[in-house]
């Protein structure tokens, strides 16, 4: 077990230290007006003293090692254009607790939601609740999500009669945020456990099952979900990610004050420093992510040898 | 959201494709062992035989010929794969109408500008005597889906972003199919390389492909190319897994083992069993590649990173729709292009799923 | 042997919808099975073997349906787990007419219970062996209360199938098991169930030949220790000599002979059942080629004309391909389903290796 997860978390920092690595010499592939407030009213010395003082002079390997020397000091440069000259990290610390707290509750929702939808359409399979549940799913996955957004926001505001931009005191003001987050993981967690409990359903322990004379609900809920959710929970930490993701469109769009929607104003007002560092915030979450999929894979299922054979997902 | 369909595509793929691929060389095994059957059935009918017994009661009690092919005619129903998956797919009545709005929405938007009386996408129309541009015209019979906001035909529009959308779902279908398909023999081929490739695997797949997207595309000027290029920069990998493992299945099943000990190289194996599968398997993801393109695009344009406004897409007039949306009258621009957008990806997605199915021996029943 | 009925299927027939087609599995095939005997029904794979037992606990696959016939189960009334007033011995049960999932729980396991072929893939791979066992005599022991009583009654199941250390071994996982053990659990968990009949669907197969004796004996024992009735389907002629008592021959979901199990390794009537025989290995000749029947099973999805044999049969008569012929009784207890027996019919000797049988009595000890 400490040996598997240690190789496990070995795996997960390559991963990081390339990607940061990557992120990093393509940041600074970029037009250089990124690293300046005001890069059109600058003379030709200014910039490249200004250059020569942000160290984007250096050989590549140089600014690597600096950057990694900072980053463990907790410092990722300063913000260029959306709260100039003030740290990154400070303006991040700000922004992260919504979004934590946003997150948090739609995946609470997907789960609340999409359990039951995926248990219900394998138990009635190939019957009406099996076809409604698959027309809702097919919808959510075939039709872009930033379309969809968008009509629940324009139709759900009028509805709900509430503002269309997003205000933190008002409960009603989260109903539409999160829902539209959810709705992605809730299709996925139903379609994926239909999947696997029918899977599961037509193997030979469950006919052993049924011979024993063990009721079709105790089959269902004893055997059948316990099996299938298995595979399932490696999913549960990635599809966070998802909703990580998901919420980049959905803060912006209700000018939620999180991560996600500062992601797209810094992108928009060319903020290097700001936009390496929210993507190097998200690659993490990514990679924290799959791991956990993993441990709790190796946790919940006593097949899986302790001693190590990874990559057989 | 981008990495859900993306998920769901490998997924989907890894796990139908690979169950459906060992079944389909059991197929391909059975289908084999029924051509004897149908030479034997030319051999000797059994109405022949019934036809040489006559009243005579005793001349039944003597003993018939015995033919051996007779024997073997037995076998069971004639079954080929395409065959069945062509058949299969066809029982599905949803597939076979979104198969149609499919078809029929490539050929118009292919055909679209040559009709007679279409305006040009970019062209802003104006007044014939007040030369003022026509903005926010609500859909009439001169504009068939009104103009935007600075009077360009809708209708146009339209048909021109989902020939810009599609030809980019196809390019990074392409690229994905021919990238994926060409390292995923080397890699499953190739076993020094195994190790070095799954450990590449391992990184890669842990890096959340709409970073990538989004780093790329901010990194690069957009373009039509360079968001083709970030979007296939990920998908190919899953693509190169899936074919590794069905060449790793293909030279571990046990009767290709066994052919492999009479002396069939590898090789040959492979190309035999894997390629006339392969077909269906870049099918599907073609069309599941495309809804997802589509997605990604309308995503990176809203964050600012799509493509400039000289090219029509999709992306772009629902972002353009998105910023009149709240006023009614205006609302159009916005569901117009959501209305075909979603009738584009629906029917691909849906098309791509049925296929695969069909395309899945354990459905041929 | 008690001629005490136990189970009286009467004209059963089984139909399967499959790729738009009925494959008629089981045609009209009657059979008594007697309390406290061990029966065995032996045909190769597909002729229907399993698919017949399985209609005892209805656990046919979806696609598969019961159009006519009876199966009369006569439990032992008063003293049975289940309902009692369904239960009357005069009457029995008609296992064909149940539909309800109610009803067939009070067969399944408590009346009859059921060992699988394959042990690696019929135990819960995520549930203790422990616990699958428990699950069972919660089911079918009522009287058996609070957690500790259960698990000291798994423990005695356990160390009853041999299998060492029980106590630590109740705890473990399938994975932990071999195929050997895991089998003895399978037959732990079917003695749970405390059933009547027990139904052994080639519970050797899957095994090596060194377990396989381990496993018949242990089925051995526990049949005379727990008065079981046993229904042993298998295509291994070795294995039926060793346990069963009667043996019904089944081709294309007909039995085409049924006897004593001496009568039918001694005097077999029925031209399937001498070729059956004659592929025995242990009656090769050092240095002749093996015995193989030739040609395929006939397909079920048309109407078998006839005798189903007949087509592989090198002295199949006029008549076989005709009419069907009925049993003709060789003995009170044998018979056997072919025209030679016919007095019309010439005389037919059974071939030369089968005869050598009554001396190669040793083989099969």
């Amino acid at each position: 077990m400490v040996k598997y997860l240690a190789k496990r978390i070995g795996r997960s920092l390559i991963t990081l230290f390339i990607i940061i690595c990557v992120v990093f010499i393509l940041m600074r592939q970029m037009p250089i007006e990124g690293y300046f407030q005001n890069f059109d009213k600058l003379t030709e010395a200014q910039i490249q003293a200004g250059l020569e003082e942000q160290g984007l002079l250096d050989p590549m390997p140089v600014q690597l090692l600096h950057f990694f020397q900072n980053m463990l000091k907790g410092d990722f440069g300063v913000s260029h254009s959306y709260r100039v000259n003030v740290p990154v990290t400070e303006i991040l610390a700000d922004k992260l607790p919504i979004s934590i707290k946003l997150g948090s509750l739609s995946i609470l929702v997907s789960l609340i939601l999409g359990i039951p939808l995926g248990t219900i359409m394998a138990r009635f399979k190939s019957r009406i609740p099996d076809k409604l549940g698959t027309l809702f799913i097919v919808f959510i996955q075939a039709v872009p999500a930033a379309v969809y957004y968008l009509f629940i926001q324009m139709y759900g505001t009028l509805l709900l009669d509430i503002p269309l931009l997003f205000d933190e005191s008002n409960w009603k003001s989260w109903i539409l945020p999160v829902f539209s987050m959810s709705l992605g993981n809730i299709a996925y967690y139903g379609m994926w456990l239909r999947r696997y409990m029918v899977d599961e359903s037509n193997k030979d322990y469950v006919r052993l099952a049924k011979a024993k004379g063990a009721s079709g609900n105790s089959i269902m809920f004893r055997h059948i979900f316990r099996n299938a959710f298995v595979p399932m929970v490696q999913y549960l930490p990635s599809s966070f990610l998802n909703t990580v993701i998901g919420s980049i469109y959905v803060e912006s769009l209700y000018s939620i004050p999180g991560m996600g929607g500062l992601l797209v104003t810094v992108i928009k007002g060319n903020d290097n420093n700001m936009v390496q560092a929210i993507v190097l915030l998200y690659a993490t979450v990514g990679v924290i992510g799959l791991l956990l999929g993993d441990i709790m894979m190796v946790i919940l299922d006593p097949r899986i040898s302790l001693s190590g054979k990874e990559g057989e997902r | 959201m981008a990495r859900t369909i993306r998920d769901h595509v490998s997924e989907k793929l890894e796990k139908n494709m690979e169950d459906s691929l060992r079944e389909a060389l059991q197929g391909g095994a059975e289908t084999g062992h029924e051509e004897t059957a149908a030479d034997g059935k030319q051999n000797g009918s059994s109405a022949s035989r019934n036809n040489s017994s006559s009243d005579d009661e005793a001349d039944l009690f003597t003993f018939a010929d015995y033919d051996e092919a007779e024997s073997e005619r037995a076998g069971y129903t004639n079954y080929s794969y395409w065959g069945s998956t062509v058949r299969m797919f066809f029982k599905d009545k949803g597939a076979v109408f979104c198969l149609i709005v499919m078809i029929a929405i490539i050929a118009f938007t292919i055909i679209q500008p040559y009709l007679p009386g279409q305006r040009d996408p970019y062209t802003i129309n104006t007044d014939s005597e007040l030369f003022i541009p026509l903005r926010n015209v609500a859909p009439c019979a001169e504009y068939w889906f009104g103009t935007n906001s600075i009077g360009q035909d809708l209708w146009a529009r339209i048909w021109a972003g989902t020939r810009t959308s599609l030809f980019i779902g196809f390019a990074v279908a392409m690229v994905e199919a021919v990238v994926g398909i060409t390292m995923g023999v080397l890699w499953g081929y190739v076993r020094k390389l195994d190790f070095l490739f799954t450990e590449i695997y391992n990184v890669l797949d842990n890096i959340p492909q709409t970073i990538v997207l989004i780093l790329i595309a901010y990194i690069m000027t957009p373009s039509v190319k360079t968001l083709i290029f970030a979007m296939s920069l990920t998908g190919w990998i899953g693509m190169a897994r899936f074919i590794r493992n069905q060449i790793l299945i293909i030279r571990d099943r046990d009767y290709n083992l066994a052919s492999r000990c009479l002396g069939t190289p590898t090789k040959r194996l492979v190309f035999k069993n894997l390629l006339p599968y392969l077909v269906s398997v870049i099918m599907l993801r073609m069309a599941l590649a495309i809804p997802a393109a589509i997605g990604n695009e309308v995503f990176i344009t809203y964050i600012g990173l799509g493509l400039p406004a000289t090219t029509a897409s999709l992306g772009q007039l629902i972002e353009d729709g998105r910023q009149v949306m709240m006023n009614a009258s205006q609302r159009y621009q916005l569901i117009f292009p959501a209305v075909v957008l979603s009738i584009v990806t629906i029917s691909f997605y849906i098309v791509g799923n049925a296929f695969s199915d069909a395309a899945d021996p354990k459905n041929h029943r | 042997m008690a001629n005490e009925l136990i189970l009286s299927v009467k004209n059963l027939n089984v139909k399967f919808h499959l790729r738009g087609q009925e494959l008629h599995a089981i045609r009209n095939v009657s059979l008594d099975i007697y309390r406290g005997e061990s029966i065995a029904i032996v045909g190769e794979s597909g002729s229907g073997k399993s698919v017949f037992t399985r209609t005892f606990m209805g656990l046919l696959d979806s696609n598969g349906y019961i159009p006519s016939g009876e199966i009369l189960y006569y439990g032992n009334g008063p003293a049975g787990g289940t309902d009692t007033q369904k239960n009357s011995p005069s009457s029995g049960i008609d296992l064909s007419k149940l539909k309800k999932e109610r009803d067939w729980r009070a067969i399944r396991g408590g009346e009859i219970a059921m060992i699988m072929q394959d042990p690696m893939t019929s135990l819960n791979p995520l549930k203790s062996i422990g616990s699958q066992i428990a699950e069972a005599i919660r089911l079918h022991q009522p009287d058996i209360k609070g957690s500790a009583a259960i698990n000291d009654k798994v423990i005695e199941y356990l160390r009853e199938v041999g299998i060492p250390e029980p106590e630590r071994r109740c705890k473990q996982y399938a994975h932990e098991f071999s195929g050997g053990m895991r089998q003895r659990v399978v037959i732990a968990i079917a003695l749970a169930c405390n059933p009547k009949i027990l139904i052994c669907d080639e519970p050797t197969t899957a095994l090596d030949v060194t377990i396989q004796d381990q496993i018949i004996h242990l089925l051995k024992e526990l049949k005379e220790k727990y008065q079981l009735t046993i229904v042993f389907i298998t295509h291994d002629l070795g294995v039926v000599a060793n346990i069963a008592d009667r043996v019904a021959v089944m081709y294309a979901g007909d039995f085409v002979e049924i006897g004593m199990a001496e009568e039918i390794f001694y005097d077999p009537r029925h031209p399937y059942t001498w070729a059956l025989l004659s592929s025995l290995p242990q009656l090769g000749e050092r240095g002749e080629k093996l015995f193989t029947i030739k040609g395929t099973p006939p397909n079920l999805f048309k109407e078998v004309k006839g005798d189903a044999f007949a087509p592989r049969n090198p002295r199949a008569l006029k008549i076989d391909y005709i009419k069907e012929p009925p049993y003709f009784e060789i003995s009170p207890t044998h018979k056997a389903k072919t025209w030679l027996l016919d007095p019309r019919a010439p005389k037919v000797e059974p071939p030369e290796a089968i005869r050598n049988l009554k001396d190669l009595d040793s083989v099969y000890g």
